[in-house]
C-alpha cells in the first residue's frame, strides 16, 4: 500500500453525489457522500450489488454522468478536461464493435479520431492485436469473431490509444468462466506492461480479489461506499492463488463489508 | 451383437431435408406457375374463366408482336418515364435523407420536418398529381418541361418521406454505448456522424430503397394520367384504352412490368456488392 501511496494520487472523489430523475419524476439517489482517492498505476474495482451505483461511479469519472454534488479531479483537472484530452480508454460491458470495419480498423477508430497517421495507426493496432493474442484475426469481421474474441478486440482498442486511466465497466461479466480467467490473466499481463491505472467496475467478489490492488465496496439504496479492502495478495498474480487461504480470506473479509452482512 | 437397423427415411423427409431440392424449389415453383398461366393464357382458358374475350385481353404472342413491332416507340417512352422515376428518386431520397439527418443531429428543428414529411406522403399519388400539375404552371412555357417537373414533384414527395423515416432510423438506432464510446474520444460531433451514424445508417438506405424504386416507377406512371404533355409507358396505357387499342395497351403494361422488375433486380445486385461488410 505505502508504495502506491508514495505514487501519488490520480484521481481525487470528494463528497460526490448523483441524483436520476425517475419517469414519474421522482429523484432517485444514485450515490451519496462519495470519498475517496485513486492512485496513479494502481488497479482498483468497484465493487456491489446492482443498484448501488458503481457504474454511475464509473461513468462520473469518465464524464459521460454529471455530478450532482460534490467534485471529481484527476491530476488536479476536471473530468471534462481529462476526457477532451482523450487521456481515458473506457471498456463497456458490450464490445461496441462496429460492423462494418475489419478487427483491425475497429482498433484503428480512435486512432483515426485523433488524426494520426496511416502508418501509426497500422502499427499500432497490429502491436495491440498481437499483444491480445489476434494478430492473424485483423482482417476478419466483428460478426465471425467469438465474444470472448471480441472483448479482446475491445481492450486492444481501449489500450491502442495509450490511455492515461482505463475505466472498464464489467467487461467479463458476459463471458464463460474459462474465457473469463484466461482474460483476466491477459488483463493483468497488460496492465504490468503498461503501468496505467485501472478502475474495474464488478459484482464478482473472487474477480475483484484476483485482480485489484484495492477494492472499494459500495451498497444500494442509496448508492454509498461502504468499505475499502487492501487486498495483500502477491504480484504477479497467478491462478494458483484462488486456492490459497488467503484467497478465501480476502473473499470472506469483502463479503462481511456489504451493510446488513450480506447480499 | 445385434446392430440396430436404421429406420428407411420418407420421401417426404428426404425431400424436406435435402438443401438443394429446397434452392431448387424456390426458383422452379414460381417458373411452373408462370408457365401454368401462360398456357392457360394462351390457349383461351383464362378468356373462358373470366368471361371475357381475346378483344380486351389479347394473346400473347399478339401483345409480344406489338411490343417488337412499336420497340423504338416504346422506348422512347420508357426513358420518358425513367427520367422522371429516376430523378424524383434521386432528388426525393437526397431530400429525405437530409431531413433524417437534420432530425437525428439537431432534434428541435428536425423532427417537425419528418413528420409534415410524412403526412404529405400520406395523401394518394392521384390527389397530389393534378395538384402538382396546377402548381407547376408558370413554372416554363414549354409544356413537356413542365409536365416533367410536376410529376417529378411527386415522386419525389413519395420517396423522401421513405427514406426520411428509415434513414432516421438508420442515424438514431444505434448499438448500445456507441455514442458513449465516441464520447470518451471527445469526438466532434461530425466525426461521430462520419464514423458511425452514416455507416449504420446504409442499410436502412437499401431498406427505403427497397420500397422506393418500385414505389418511384408506380408514381411516376400514375401521375403522368393526370400530366399536361402526353408522353411516358403510363399515359400510353391511358391512351390505348381509350382508343380501345387494347393490344397495344397491354404491350405498355408488359412493359411497365419488366422496368419494375429489372430496376428492382438492378438495385439488389447494388445492395449485394454494397452490403457485404453488413452481413
Amino acid at each position: 500500500m505505502s508504495e502506491l501511496q508514495e505514487r501519488g494520487i490520480e484521481i481525487q472523489i470528494r463528497d460526490l453525489g448523483v441524483t436520476f430523475q425517475d419517469n414519474a419524476g421522482h429523484d432517485v439517489q444514485a450515490l451519496t457522500g462519495v470519498n475517496f482517492d485513486i492512485y496513479k498505476g494502481e488497479f482498483i474495482s468497484l465493487l456491489g450489488p446492482s443498484g448501488c451505483g458503481k457504474t454511475t461511479l464509473l461513468r462520473t469519472i469518465a464524464d459521460l454522468q454529471e455530478p450532482t454534488e460534490g467534485t471529481v479531479r484527476i491530476s488536479g483537472m476536471t473530468p471534462k478536461e481529462i476526457r477532451l484530452q482523450q487521456k481515458f480508454g473506457f471498456v463497456f460491458q458490450q464490445p461496441v464493435l462496429f460492423d462494418w470495419r475489419t478487427v483491425k480498423k475497429n482498433v484503428e477508430l480512435p486512432l483515426e479520431i485523433m488524426y494520426q497517421s496511416k502508418e501509426d495507426r497500422s502499427k499500432r493496432a497490429d502491436e495491440m492485436l498481437e499483444m491480445v493474442g489476434l494478430k492473424n484475426f485483423s482482417d476478419h469481421f466483428p460478426r465471425q469473431l467469438s465474444g470472448g474474441m471480441q472483448q479482446r478486440v475491445n481492450i486492444a482498442r481501449a489500450f491502442g490509444i495509450r490511455p492515461e486511466i482505463l475505466l472498464m465497466d464489467e467487461p467479463f461479466s458476459a463471458l464463460d468462466e474459462f474465457t473469463k480467467e484466461k482474460l483476466h490473466e491477459d488483463l493483468l499481463r497488460i496492465w504490468r506492461q503498461t503501468n496505467k491505472t485501472i478502475v474495474f467496475v464488478t459484482h464478482n467478489i473472487q474477480e475483484a480479489v484476483f485482480l485489484s490492488d484495492r477494492i472499494c465496496v459500495l451498497s444500494p439504496h442509496p448508492g454509498r461506499l461502504s468499505a475499502i479492502v487492501d487486498v495483500d495478495l502477491p504480484r504477479p498474480r497467478t491462478l494458483e492463488m484462488k486456492e490459497s487461504p488467503r484467497f478465501t480470506e480476502l473473499v470472506y473479509e469483502v463479503r462481511g463489508k456489504f451493510e446488513g452482512g450480506s447480499v | 451383437m445385434t446392430q440396430k437397423r436404421k429406420r428407411p427415411k420418407s420421401l417426404y423427409q428426404r425431400i424436406k431435408e435435402n438443401t438443394k431440392i429446397q434452392t431448387s424449389a424456390t426458383v422452379i415453383l414460381p417458373v411452373l406457375l408462370g408457365v401454368v398461366i401462360v398456357v392457360l393464357w394462351q390457349t383461351q382458358t383464362l378468356h373462358h374463366l373470366f368471361r371475357t374475350d381475346t378483344f380486351t385481353l389479347p394473346l400473347l404472342d399478339r401483345i409480344g408482336s406489338i411490343l417488337f413491332d412499336n420497340i423504338d416507340k416504346i422506348w422512347e417512352n420508357v426513358v420518358a418515364t425513367m427520367v422522371v422515376a429516376l430523378a424524383g428518386l434521386g432528388l426525393g431520397s437526397l431530400l429525405g435523407y437530409g431531413i433524417a439527418m437534420l432530425a437525428a443531429l439537431c432534434p428541435k428543428i428536425g423532427k417537425g420536418g419528418l413528420s409534415v414529411i410524412g403526412a404529405f406522403a400520406s395523401i394518394p399519388v392521384v390527389a397530389l398529381a393534378p395538384v402538382m400539375n396546377n402548381w407547376t404552371r408558370d413554372i416554363s412555357d414549354i409544356a413537356s418541361v413542365r409536365s416533367m417537373v410536376a410529376k417529378i414533384l411527386v415522386v419525389m414527395l413519395v420517396a423522401a418521406a421513405n427514406m426520411g423515416l428509415n434513414a432516421y432510423r438508420g442515424l438514431t438506432e444505434l448499438k448500445p454505448y456507441s455514442m458513449d464510446l465516441m464520447a470518451t474520444y471527445a469526438a466532434k460531433k461530425r466525426t461521430t456522424f462520419l464514423k458511425l451514424q452514416l455507416p449504420n445508417s446504409v442499410p436502412y438506405i437499401f431498406v427505403a430503397l427497397k420500397v422506393s424504386v418500385p414505389a418511384s416507377i408506380m408514381t411516376a406512371i400514375v401521375s403522368e394520367y393526370f400530366a399536361e404533355y402526353i408522353i411516358g409507358v403510363g399515359r400510353q396505357i391511358r391512351e390505348n384504352i381509350v382508343l380501345s387499342q387494347y393490344s397495344t395497351a397491354w404491350a405498355y403494361i408488359a412493359t411497365a412490368c419488366i422496368m419494375g422488375v429489372v430496376s428492382y433486380v438492378a438495385l439488389m445486385i447494388v445492395q449485394s456488392i454494397l452490403l457485404r461488410k453488413y452481413h
